[in-house]
C-alpha cells in the first residue's frame, strides 16, 4: 500500500486501517509508516519556527516573541494529537504492555505530570509579564502627555524604575511576582515585615521548593533515543514526542518568568544526526546562547517583548533622569519614537498575553486528557506494574 | 478679538494696574463703616473696572488669579511633603483641606490647559509646576490608599469545626472492626460545612470606604486610574494570598498531589472542600462586593480588578481539583471525590455569579469542566469497587467462619454511599443511558418504590451480588461443610442486618431483604443437616437404613458420644458473632438433638454406666458451641 495515497488525511488513514485485518508484518509496516510521517510532520512544524534568513524578505515573528510562542504551542498541540492517534487509535493495544513500551509509556506519563506543573508555573509567570505591561503602560500614558512636564516625567520614571527593578529582581530571587509597586516609598507595610516575609514565601507559583530548572532536567531523565532491539517504531514515536515536549517546555521556561530557573540546562540531549530534530536543535542552540547571555546579565526572561521593554525602559529612564524643563525638541522627538515603540510592545502584550495564557491552559488540559486516555488504555489492558505518578 | 490678541503683550503693565485697582476697590467696599454715597461710588467704580478687565484684559487677569490660586493650593500640598504622617491619620479637617487643594489643582490645570494652548512661557511653566504638584499628590494618595487598605483590612474567620464529612472507609484485613466507627456520621453529614447566614462580610472596615472612594474619584479624575488599579489589585491580591496562609492552605504541585499518601491527600481534600466554600461563597463574594462599592461607577474596571485579584488563587484551587481528578482510582477515594463533587456542584452558581463577565469566563468554564472530571473520576472509582471485590482472593479459609473484613468493608462502604445518593444517581444515570448496563434490572414490579429502582439501588445490588460471589468462593476453602454454611450464614446475615438497620433498606427493598433472609436461614438449615444428621444417625431409629440396626444400643450410644464430642471440639471454635443468630441456631439444634436423644434413651434401656451425657448435660454443652474458643470433652468429662 503506497503511503502517498493517504498522506492527505492522517486520521483517515488510521480509521481505514482499523477496519482491515492486518498480518503482523503489515502492522509493522504501518507502524513504520506512521513513524516516518510523524517525524516528517514534526520536522516541518519546527522548520516553520526557525528564524528567517537575513536575505528572506518575509516578515516572520521574532524568535521567542509572544506570537512565536503561540505558534510553538500550536505545533505542540498538533504533534500531541498526532502522537495520541498513533498510540491509541489504530494500535493493537496489548503492545504497549510489552517491553520496551511497558517502561517507556509510564515514563512518558511521568514526564507529562512534570510538564503540567511547568504549564502552571508559566501561567503564573505570564501574570508577572502582565504586571510589567501595566507598569509600562503607565509610563506610556505619562510620556505621551504634551507638552511634557516635570510631573509626568516623575510619574514615568517611577513606573519605569518599578518595571526595570521588577524585571531584574524577578530572577535573582528566583521568586515569582515580586511586587515592587504596591508598597510606596514610605513603605505603607514597612511595619509589617513578618507578613511581607510570609507573602514572599507564598509567591511560589507551584509549590514550595519547586524549581522549573529541576523539572526541565527531570524531563531529560531516561530520555534516550531507542537503540538496537528497543528501537521499535512505537518506541521511537514515544521518543519523538518526549523530545518535542522537552523542547517546548524548555523554551517556555526560558522565555517566561518562572519559579527557580537558576541552572537551567542549555544542553539538548538529542543526537545531532536525527533528521527530524534538526530544526529543534538549531532553535535550541540559538535560544541556549541567548539564555547564557541572559543568565550573566540577570533579567526576567527571553520573551522578545520583554527584552524590548527592558531596553526601552532603560533608555527612557535615562531620559527622565536627565530631563530639564523645557525639553529640547530634538530629544522630545527621539523619546516620542521610543514611547511609540513601548506603546506598540504593550499593545502586543495586551493582545497576546491572555490568549497565550489560555493556550497554555489548553496544552495543560490536553495533556491531562491524553494522560487519562493512555492510563485507561493501560488499565483496560491489565494492571500497571508500578503505581502511577 | 483679533485686535485684543495683538494688544495683550503691549499692555501687560496696564493689566496689572487694573487688577490692582480692582482689588483696592473690592477691599474698600468690604469695609463696614461706609456711607451710602461712598458705597454707591465704589460700586459704580467696581462695575467699571470689572467691565474694563472683562472687556480688554480678562484672560491675563484670569491667569493672574489662577497663578495666585495655584500658589496657595501648592502651599497646602507642599506643607505635607516634609510631613511623613498619613494624612488620613490626622483628622477630617486636614483631609478635606488636602483633598480641596488637590481638587483645586486639578481645576486649575484644566483652566491652564485651556489658556496655554497659545500661552506664554510663564503659563507653561506654571502648568508644569501644577503637573508636578498633581503628580506629588497622586503619589501621596496612592500611599494613603495602600495604607488604608492594609491598616483596615479584615479577615473572615470561619470555624473550622463546622465542617463535617464522613470518615474514610478503608479496607484493612488486620483491622477487624472497621464496623460502626462511622455509624453516626450519616446524620452529621447533612448540611455539612454550610456557611450559614449572610455571606457578605466586610473585608475592609466599612468606615474607611468613603475615604477610599474619595481617592478613587480623584485619581480617576486625574487620569491616574492605572496607578489606582495597580495599587488596589496589588494589596487585595496580597490579602487573598495571606488568607490562604490563615486557612493553612499550602500550594501543592500536581506531582505532589499524585505522590501523596492517602491519609494526607484525604485531609487535603477535606481542607479544599472547606476552603472552597469559604473562599468562593464568603471571601470572594465579599471581594466582589467591595470592588463594586469602590469601583462600581467605573463600569468594567470593577470586574476587571476583581478577576485580577482572584484569578491566581482560583487557578490554584482549580489545579488541586484537577490533580485529584486525575489521580489513580482507589475505592477509598470515592467519598472524598463525591465530597468534592458535591461541594463544587453546590458552588457552581456562586462561581458563575462571580465570573459572569468576559474577563473571568474561562475560569468559570474550567470549574464546570472540573465538576465533570470529578464526576467521571467518581464513577470510575465506583466501578473500581466491584473490581476490587472480585479480585479480593484468599488462600486460607477465614478462621472460625466469622464475618469477613471484606463483608464489613463493603457493607459499611455502601452504607456511606447512600449519603451521596443524589449525586450518585445523577452520575450513574448518565452512565447507564450512555450504553445499556446489564446491571440494570427492569422495574416491572408494580409496588416497587422508586428508590428501590433508582440507578444507585441497582448498582448497590450488583455490588452485593459481587460480594456474595466472592464469599461463596471463599467458603469453598473450608474443609468442613458445616463451617462453610456457618460462614455464609454469618456473612449474609450481616449483610441483611446492615441493610435493615440503615437507609440501605430503601435501596435494597423488602424483596431483597426477604430473599436474603431466606438465604441465610437456608444456610442455617444446611449447617444443621451437614452437622447433625450424621451424629443423630447413631441414635435415630431409621426404618430405611439398616446400617446401625444391627448395632446394639450400647454401641450406638458410644458412637453418638464420640460423634458429639467431635462436633463439640470443632464447633466450639466456630463463631457466630451475632448473639441472636447464635441463640436461634443453638435452640434449633438443641431441639433436634435433645429430642432425638431423649427419644433414644426412652426407647432403649441402656445401663447408666454407658450413658456418658444426661439430657441436661447435652443441653448445657450445646450452649458452648459457636463461642469461638476451642474446648474438648475427652479429658475433662471422661467417666
Amino acid at each position: 500500500m503506497p503511503a502517498t495515497d493517504y498522506q492527505g488525511s492522517f486520521l483517515g488513514r488510521i480509521s481505514i486501517r482499523r477496519n482491515q485485518v492486518m498480518s503482523m508484518e503489515g502492522n509493522h509496516e504501518q507502524e513504520l509508516e506512521d513513524l516516518e510521517l510523524f517525524q516528517k510532520h514534526v520536522a516541518d512544524r519546527f522548520a516553520d519556527l526557525l528564524p528567517p534568513q537575513p536575505s528572506d524578505e518575509t516578515h516572520a515573528d521574532p524568535l521567542l516573541s509572544i506570537s512565536w510562542l503561540r505558534k510553538l504551542l500550536d505545533a505542540f498541540l498538533c504533534c500531541e494529537a498526532e502522537f495520541k492517534a498513533i498510540l491509541i487509535m489504530g494500535r493493537e493495544t496489548s503492545q504497549i504492555l510489552k517491553p520496551p513500551l511497558d517502561r517507556l509509556i509510564p515514563e512518558l506519563l511521568e514526564r507529562t505530570v512534570k510538564a503540567l506543573d511547568i504549564c502552571n508555573a508559566i501561567t503564573n509567570g505570564i501574570e508577572s509579564v502582565r504586571h510589567y505591561q501595566k507598569l509600562a503602560e503607565i509610563a506610556v500614558t505619562a510620556l505621551e502627555n504634551k507638552p511634557i512636564g516635570d510631573g509626568q516625567i516623575k510619574r514615568a520614571r517611577r513606573a519605569l524604575n518599578s518595571l526595570v527593578t521588577a524585571m531584574t529582581t524577578e530572577d535573582k530571587d528566583g521568586n515569582n511576582y515580586t511586587r515592587t509597586w504596591s508598597f510606596g516609598r514610605r513603605g505603607a507595610a514597612s511595619g509589617n515585615n513578618k507578613v511581607t516575609g510570609q507573602l514572599r514565601s507564598l509567591s511560589w507559583s507551584v509549590s514550595r521548593n519547586w524549581s522549573a530548572a529541576r523539572q526541565i532536567h527531570a524531563l531529560t531523565t531516561n530520555l534516550v533515543a531507542p537503540r538496537g532491539g528497543e528501537s521499535s517504531s512505537l518506541a521511537s514515536t514515544v521518543y519523538v514526542m518526549s523530545t518535542v515536549m522537552l523542547f517546548v517546555m524548555w523554551a517556555m521556561v526560558a522565555a517566561i518568568p518562572c519559579q527557580e530557573r537558576g541552572g537551567l540546562a542549555t544542553h539538548f540531549p538529542v543526537p545531532k544526526q536525527l533528521a527530524w530534530a534538526q530544526s529543534m536543535i538549531v532553535l535550541h542552540e540559538k535560544i541556549g546562547e541567548e539564555w547564557k547571555k541572559k543568565e550573566k546579565k540577570g533579567s526576567a526572561g527571553l520573551l522578545d517583548e520583554m527584552q524590548k521593554m527592558e531596553k526601552l525602559g532603560q533608555s527612557l529612564i535615562d531620559f527622565t533622569d536627565n530631563f530639564q524643563f523645557p525639553a529640547e525638541d530634538e530629544r522630545v522627538e527621539e523619546v516620542a519614537t521610543q514611547v511609540a515603540e513601548l506603546a506598540e510592545t504593550c499593545r502586543k502584550m495586551q493582545d497576546g498575553l491572555v490568549p497565550l495564557q489560555l493556550q497554555i491552559r489548553e496544552v495543560f488540559h490536553r495533556m491531562v486528557r491524553s494522560r487519562t486516555e493512555i492510563h485507561d488504555l493501560l488499565e483496560s489492558n491489565g494492571k500497571l506494574s508500578a503505581p502511577m505518578v | 478679538m483679533a485686535g485684543y490678541q495683538s494688544m495683550m503683550p503691549n499692555h501687560e503693565g496696564e493689566q496689572h494696574l487694573l487688577a490692582a485697582a480692582h482689588h483696592v476697590v473690592k477691599a474698600l467696599r468690604a469695609a463696614k463703616n461706609l456711607s451710602d454715597d461712598m458705597r454707591k461710588v465704589l460700586g459704580d467704580l467696581d462695575g467699571h473696572l470689572s467691565k474694563m478687565t472683562g472687556n480688554t484684559e480678562s484672560r491675563g487677569g484670569e491667569f493672574v488669579e489662577i497663578e495666585e490660586r495655584f500658589k496657595r493650593a501648592e502651599n497646602r500640598i507642599l506643607r505635607w511633603e516634609s510631613n511623613q504622617t498619613m494624612i488620613w491619620d490626622t483628622g477630617t479637617e486636614e483631609v478635606s483641606d488636602y483633598i480641596g487643594a488637590v481638587e483645586e489643582i486639578q481645576t486649575l490645570i484644566e483652566s491652564l490647559r485651556r489658556l496655554s494652548v497659545k500661552g506664554n512661557g510663564k503659563q507653561k511653566e506654571i502648568l508644569s509646576r501644577a503637573d508636578s504638584a498633581l503628580q506629588m499628590t497622586m503619589l501621596r494618595l496612592e500611599e494613603q490608599l495602600i495604607h488604608i487598605l492594609v491598616q483596615h483590612k479584615q479577615y473572615f474567620e470561619p470555624e473550622y469545626v463546622s465542617f463535617h464529612s464522613c470518615q474514610d472507609v478503608v479496607y484493612d484485613e488486620s483491622y477487624v472492626s472497621v464496623e460502626d466507627e462511622s455509624s453516626d456520621e450519616s446524620s452529621r453529614r447533612v448540611n455539612s460545612g454550610r456557611v450559614s447566614g449572610e455571606y457578605i462580610v466586610d473585608l475592609i472596615k466599612p468606615h474607611v470606604i468613603p475615604d477610599i472612594k474619595t481617592i478613587v474619584n480623584i485619581m480617576f479624575g486625574a487620569n491616574y486610574d492605572q496607578e489606582f488599579c495597580e495599587a488596589y489589585v496589588g494589596v487585595r491580591k496580597d490579602a487573598l494570598t495571606e488568607y490562604f496562609v490563615i486557612l493553612e492552605l499550602e500550594k501543592l504541585s500536581i506531582e505532589d498531589v499524585l505522590k501523596m499518601n492517602w491519609r494526607t491527600l484525604s485531609s487535603e481534600i477535606k481542607k479544599w472542600n472547606w476552603a472552597m466554600k469559604i473562599i468562593i461563597r464568603v471571601y470572594l463574594a465579599s471581594e466582589k462586593n467591595l470592588c463594586n462599592k469602590i469601583l462600581g461607577e467605573y463600569g468594567t474596571i470593577s470586574s476587571f480588578c476583581f478577576v485580577e485579584i482572584a484569578k491566581a488563587s482560583l487557578i490554584c484551587l482549580l489545579n488541586f481539583g484537577e490533580a485529584v481528578a486525575m489521580s489513580s482510582v482507589q475505592p477509598e477515594k470515592l467519598f472524598r471525590l463525591l465530597d468534592m463533587y458535591e461541594v463544587l456542584e453546590d458552588l457552581l452558581s456562586d462561581i458563575d455569579g462571580l465570573l459572569y463577565e468576559e474577563a473571568g469566563s474561562y475560569i468559570r468554564i474550567e470549574f464546570h469542566e472540573l465538576l465533570r472530571k470529578l464526576g467521571y473520576s467518581a464513577k470510575a472509582t465506583f466501578s473500581e469497587l466491584q473490581i476490587a471485590i472480585a479480585s479480593n482472593t484468599s488462600i486460607k479459609p477465614f478462621p472460625q467462619g466469622g464475618i469477613h473484613p471484606l463483608t464489613r468493608y463493603v457493607m459499611n462502604y455502601i452504607k456511606t454511599l447512600t449519603l451521596y445518593d443524589e449525586s450518585l444517581n445523577l452520575l450513574l444515570l448518565d452512565q447507564d443511558s450512555d450504553h445499556s448496563n446489564p446491571v440494570l434490572e427492569t422495574a416491572n414490579e408494580q409496588d416497587a418504590s422508586s428508590v428501590t429502582f433508582c440507578p444507585l439501588a441497582c448498582h448497590l445490588r450488583s455490588v452485593t451480588s459481587a460480594l456474595q460471589c466472592n464469599l461463596f468462593d471463599k467458603s469453598k476453602l473450608y474443609k468442613e461443610e458445616g463451617l462453610r454454611h456457618i460462614f455464609l450464614m454469618n456473612n449474609i446475615h450481616y449483610m441483611v442486618d446492615k441493610v435493615k438497620g440503615s437507609d440501605l433498606r430503601l435501596f435494597f427493598g423488602d424483596e431483597w431483604i426477604r430473599k436474603h433472609n431466606g438465604k441465610f436461614q437456608q444456610h442455617a438449615k444446611s449447617y444443621e443437616r451437614a452437622t447433625w444428621s450424621s451424629v443423630l444417625s447413631f441414635i435415630r431409629d431409621c426404618p430405611h437404613s439398616n446400617t446401625f440396626f444391627k448395632a446394639t444400643p450400647k454401641e450406638r450410644c458410644r458412637g453418638f458420644n464420640l460423634a458429639f464430642e467431635e462436633v463439640y471440639k470443632s464447633q466450639t471454635q466456630w463463631s457466630i458473632p451475632d448473639s441472636q443468630l447464635k441463640e436461634d441456631l443453638r435452640i434449633s439444634s438443641s431441639l433436634k438433638v435433645i429430642h432425638a436423644y431423649r427419644t433414644f434413651l426412652g426407647r432403649n434401656h441402656i445401663s447408666d454406666k454407658y450413658i456418658k451425657y444426661s439430657v441436661d448435660d447435652l443441653e448445657s454443652l450445646l450452649l458452648d458451641l459457636f463461642v469461638g474458643s476451642p474446648r474438648s470433652l475427652h479429658s475433662s468429662q471422661k467417666r
